[in-house]
């Protein structure tokens, strides 16, 4: 069962190699003569104002807040849906009834969501 | 979505400038070019009654004249409804040059002020923000005096010590400040304060302090340059964006990084002289910039333009207004993040128009066409025939076929309504002009609101849109090609043979003592030039109005509360050109 | 696993990392030519017979190219930030079947030689893990750079993917809903069992995945997080030479990624459903002709779109996912699995 997986590793070795090779080809070849002005963060050519690194809206993490809420949900259809036919013919409808109060509380937080404004984008 | 609307007619400049006087009293008085001349001391008042009592609500021009023993600071006004400038005048002395701000009373006189600050030195009082704008904050020297000579050319005094200290080339960024230490500054000037203006109380510029207090939500704010060296600034211009996550606090438009101070060479080069160096004023536009030049120096010189070369002159002019638009609106699109297709297509046919531009004048850009009381070349035989076809069959298709693909466009119309509003009563305010103000609702042109040339014998609307967003500029453009159409059928057909140039053959010409501001519609808005003359071999003061420049003062204003994306399309939408823009 | 075995596995995946760089130098070429006649150009032309060595001179350019690092980043993820764009995207290949497997006989075994490097029964679920892995290499590069444009780029991508993989997620789970399996060979083979795409079963779906999937892939008219025209290049606006490459790579990699799942979950995989009705099955080369030539078909479409169509403003593009394509894919879901409850009953 989770010989299945074993190629992935071997991949992900090849993958992992080939971005070292690829930087660490980059790092010798290419030439390199630095200059403080050269070094800069790109700016448009001006010298930055401030650090980039600072604290961004909180909208961002709204988003990612939502989709992480969102996204479990949608991870427990999967099963549900590869084993649709079964459960349909174990259970009749209740298959689908299951899944309805499971979306239904979804769809609760979904409108909610939707009417506190946290989908707008201002 | 557009509207045609004729002007009406407004009174005369010379009736206004009697009744103001009437009105006034010893206030004004009239000098004797029929100019208003006020002291510095009543400025404000006669402003203001010129703007609320006699409907001048547009200030069409600002500069300064240095007359060696005093300054002269010149306003043209004019009315949105039409009509020629009026002239306003006032003067102050050279050691402590001091005229109060029209800021309150037009916000157009902005950048204009601060160009006359940053070229001659004198303050603005009352002008929230009156810093350089052309050259670099810490120059030393007031480029457009008189007295000031001219770096390389007239060498006896250079801003810059050297071009190459120790007799080797090194590069000037590597001394890591924004100058390098070649420039001579003035003695107070540390240089601390760069990068990083202090702002006064009142005054809009960037406000860094600002960015610790960020929102209610505690996150900060971001000082973005956008520009000088960024995709879709059309050139080496800058915005200083303050952002709150993506929604634009604050604009600051910098530029001059092209200035090349123009206006000084203006007055150096010979009156002829200066004809091809309008050119590379606004180069997608070059005929119109032309045509302005000609038009001033030739109402100076009292010179009558011949039948066929009005005609040339008009064909060629909209020619390079259906070229202009051409390539702004391509552009436009480009702004908005399609990848280069439209602009390809519509280059395609700019570049059709530019062919017969080389055809009739030798050159694609650089055309160096007009002369004064006429045009320099007759137009070749084979011109014709060519341009009939170009009029009457392909170019009404190419005009269908982008209004086809991109009018009615949803993500065009989304990205581009409701987006960059400017009402009409801030389109005046700001003295846009061109597609900006014709987009605001205001059916201001120059050649129905103070004629020239021979635009009265045509039958053609004024183009409008009422929106005053980007689509509204968008299609105030697309209808301005299809006017320009209409004008070029209407011209071809009726253009006579005959003289192409007027006027005694000389080598040189002769302008008599005088001033005169004329004024073009340009494919970008008003292009005024203002020359002063005092008989001699070159003009004495030569000052280019750019439509661009005063249109760009209006940008922080329409940016404020729209997103990074839409910024970059109101500046396309606003279409500058930066060599007008810095001249 | 044997020795064999695991030289087999070795085998493929060298071929799946050739094969994707080829894919992507080539992907690439195929788009400059295409835009380029879309837009009345030429493209180009100079290097080789119609330009086609372009590829191998950028990827010279690339690797000679001065890599500047700028001050102020943090380096380590700086770094780690464009390895982790391109090896995501080359993981999310791994269960692509490309063609019929062959038996082969090496060493007197007879051996089943899968055109798949690794099939298992949660593959489908897998694609959209490794696929949503890949907003970390935007994040990290967009956080590491110190750059303001770049920062703007990741926090975009960051918000736009996960938006958009929230539809995605739901309109896939109607294709599992049919179909009743999340292997992609399981998918495949339903298509041809049934002599039908499922793009006809569930035209909705289709619709949503081809949204998504340029979202997810971050190209135009979706291309925010590297808007050209207001952030200059994005998240890798602080990243020159091979280190842009590997995003550059990471990017068109992954559009050969959706575009092959596309093919398998959509349009038949490596078969031509309702063709091989009345031809037979066909033999393993045809096979990776048709899976290569649907992929090809879905990378135009990618291109024609870039071509044509301008950018959607950031906040319109976030409402659209989370207002108008999460409600569809979900009512859409609801739809098919009633009809199927009705159907299975």
């Amino acid at each position: 069962m989770l010989a299945d997986y074993a190629p992935l590793v071997v991949l992900l070795a090849f993958a992992v190699g080939l971005g070292v090779i690829v930087m660490g080809l980059a790092h010798f070849i290419g030439p390199r003569s630095p200059s403080p002005v050269k070094d800069q963060t790109y700016e448009s050519g001006m010298t930055a104002i401030g650090g980039a690194q600072r604290r961004v809206p909180v909208r961002y993490y709204l988003i990612a807040t939502l989709f992480i809420l969102f996204d479990i949900e949608v991870i427990y259809l999967y099963p549900w849906a590869a084993d649709f036919r079964n459960l349909v013919a174990k259970q009749g409808f209740g298959a689908l009834g299951g899944m309805a109060v499971f979306l239904g509380i979804l769809l609760v937080g979904y409108v909610y969501v939707w009417r506190e404004g946290a989908l707008e984008w201002d | 979505m557009t509207k045609q609307t004729d002007v009406v007619a407004a009174p005369a400049p010379a009736d206004v400038v009697a009744a103001v006087h009437k009105q006034l009293g010893e206030r004004v008085t009239v000098d004797d070019g029929g100019a208003l001349v006020v002291g510095p001391s009543n400025l404000i008042d006669v402003v203001r009654a010129l703007r609320d009592d006699h409907g001048l609500d547009y200030l069409a021009n600002l500069t300064a004249v240095d007359w060696l023993d005093r300054f002269e600071v010149v306003y043209h006004l004019c009315s949105s409804a039409g009509g020629a400038p009026i002239v306003l005048k006032t003067t102050t002395d050279r050691a402590n040059p001091r005229v109060p701000s029209l800021f309150g009373i037009y916000p157009g006189a902005d950048f204009q002020e601060r160009e006359v600050y940053d070229m001659f030195g004198i303050r603005f009082a009352g002008h929230p923000n009156l810093k350089r704008i052309l050259m670099w904050e810490g120059f030393a020297g007031w480029p457009l005096r008189k007295d000031w000579r001219e770096a390389y050319f007239e060498q006896e005094h250079k801003p810059l010590t050297s071009r190459w200290p120790d007799g080797q080339f090194f590069f000037g960024e590597d001394k890591l400040t924004d100058w390098g230490s070649n420039t001579k500054l003035p003695p107070a000037y540390t240089g601390a304060e760069i990068g990083r203006p202090k702002p006064q109380e009142g005054q809009y510029v960037v406000d860094i302090d600002a960015l610790r207090r960020g929102t209610s939500f505690g996150s900060d704010r971001l000082v973005v340059n956008m520009g000088p060296q960024h995709p879709s600034t059309h050139g080496v211009f800058q915005m200083r964006l303050v952002l709150d996550g993506e929604t634009v606090v604050d604009l600051e438009p910098v530029m001059g990084y092209m200035h090349r101070n123009h206006e000084k060479i203006g007055e150096r080069n010979l009156w002829l002289g200066n004809m091809p160096f309008t050119d590379r004023l606004d180069y997608i536009a070059q005929l119109g910039s032309e045509w302005g030049y000609a038009l001033c120096v030739e109402r100076m010189m009292g010179l009558e333009v011949p039948e066929r070369a009005e005609y040339i002159r008009v064909i060629m002019a909209e020619l390079n207004r259906i070229q202009s638009h051409f390539w702004s609106i391509g552009f436009l699109l480009n702004d908005l993040g399609a990848f280069f297709t439209p602009s390809l297509y519509a280059i395609e046919e700019r570049e059709i128009v530019l062919d017969l531009f080389e055809m009739a004048t030798g050159s694609r850009l650089m055309c160096n066409y007009m002369r004064f009381g006429g045009v320099a070349y007759d137009l070749p035989d084979a011109f014709m025939p060519l341009v009939n076809v170009l009029v009457n069959e392909r170019m009404e298709r190419a005009i269908d076929e982008i209004d086809a693909y991109l009018t009615n466009n949803e993500i065009v119309m989304e990205r581009m309504k409701g987006v960059g509003v400017l009402t009409p009563e801030l389109a005046i305010a700001y003295s846009t002009s061109g597609p900006v103000l014709r987009g605001s609702g205001v059916a201001y042109d120059v050649r129905r609101a103070d004629p020239y040339g021979i635009y009265d014998r045509f039958d053609w609307n004024v183009v409008t849109a009422n929106e005053g967003d980007v689509y509204a500029r968008y299609a105030v453009r697309i209808g301005e090609m299809r006017e320009s159409l209409k004008i070029l059928r209407q011209a071809l057909p009726q253009m006579p043979a005959g003289e192409i140039l007027g006027g005694k053959k000389a080598w040189q010409v002769r302008v008599p003592a005088g001033e005169h501001y004329a004024r073009v519609e340009n494919p970008r808005g008003e292009l005024g030039y203002y020359c002063v003359s005092d008989g001699k071999a070159n003009p004495y003061r030569y000052h280019v109005r750019s439509p661009c420049f005063v249109n760009l003062t209006s940008l922080a204003e329409m940016c404020k509360g729209y997103k990074v994306a839409d910024v970059v399309a109101i500046l396309g939408s606003i279409d500058i050109v930066l060599g007008e823009v810095d001249r | 696993m044997d020795a064999i075995e695991l030289g087999i596995v070795a085998l493929k995946c060298l071929v799946i990392v050739a094969v994707l760089l080829t894919g992507f130098a080539y992907t690439t070429f195929l788009e400059r030519k295409v835009i380029a006649r879309m837009q009345q150009r030429l493209g180009p032309n100079r290097a080789g017979p119609f330009g086609l060595l372009q590829p191998a001179a950028d990827g010279v350019k690339l690797i000679f190219k001065e890599n500047i690092t700028p001050v102020g980043v943090d380096r380590f993820v700086y770094f780690l930030a464009p390895i982790v764009s391109m090896v995501v995207a080359i993981m999310a290949f791994a269960v692509m079947p490309v063609a019929d497997p062959i038996t082969v006989t090496i060493g007197g075994q007879v051996r089943e030689i899968r055109f798949q490097l690794a099939d298992f029964n949660v593959a489908l679920l897998y694609v959209l893990g490794i696929t949503s892995l890949a907003v970390y290499g935007l994040v990290l590069a967009g956080w590491a750079s110190n750059n303001k444009f770049a920062l703007i780029g990741g926090l975009r991508s960051a918000a736009q993917m996960v938006s958009y993989e929230l539809a995605m997620g739901v309109a896939l789970v109607s294709v599992v809903l049919v179909v009743g399996s999340l292997s992609m060979n399981d998918i495949v083979d339903w298509q041809v069992a049934k002599g039908l795409p499922l793009i006809v079963l569930q035209p909705v779906a289709f619709g949503i995945y081809a949204i998504t999937a340029i979202a997810e892939t971050n190209r135009a008219p979706f291309d925010f997080p590297e808007a050209e025209q207001e952030l200059v290049a994005g998240y890798h606006t602080e990243y020159t030479g091979m280190r842009f490459a590997l995003f550059f790579m990471a990017e068109y990699i992954n559009m050969i990624t959706v575009s092959g799942l596309a093919a398998t979950l959509f349009l038949g995989g490596h078969h031509l459903p309702f063709v091989e009705r009345f031809t037979g099955n066909l033999p393993w080369f045809v096979d990776i002709g048709v899976f290569l030539a649907k992929v090809i078909l879905a990378l135009f479409l990618f291109i024609w779109i870039r071509a044509t169509i301008p950018r959607l403003r950031y906040d319109r593009l976030m409402a659209f996912g989370w207002k108008v394509l999460l409600p569809i894919s979900l009512a859409n879901l609801a739809l098919t699995a009633v009809v199927i409850a009705f159907l299975a009953r």
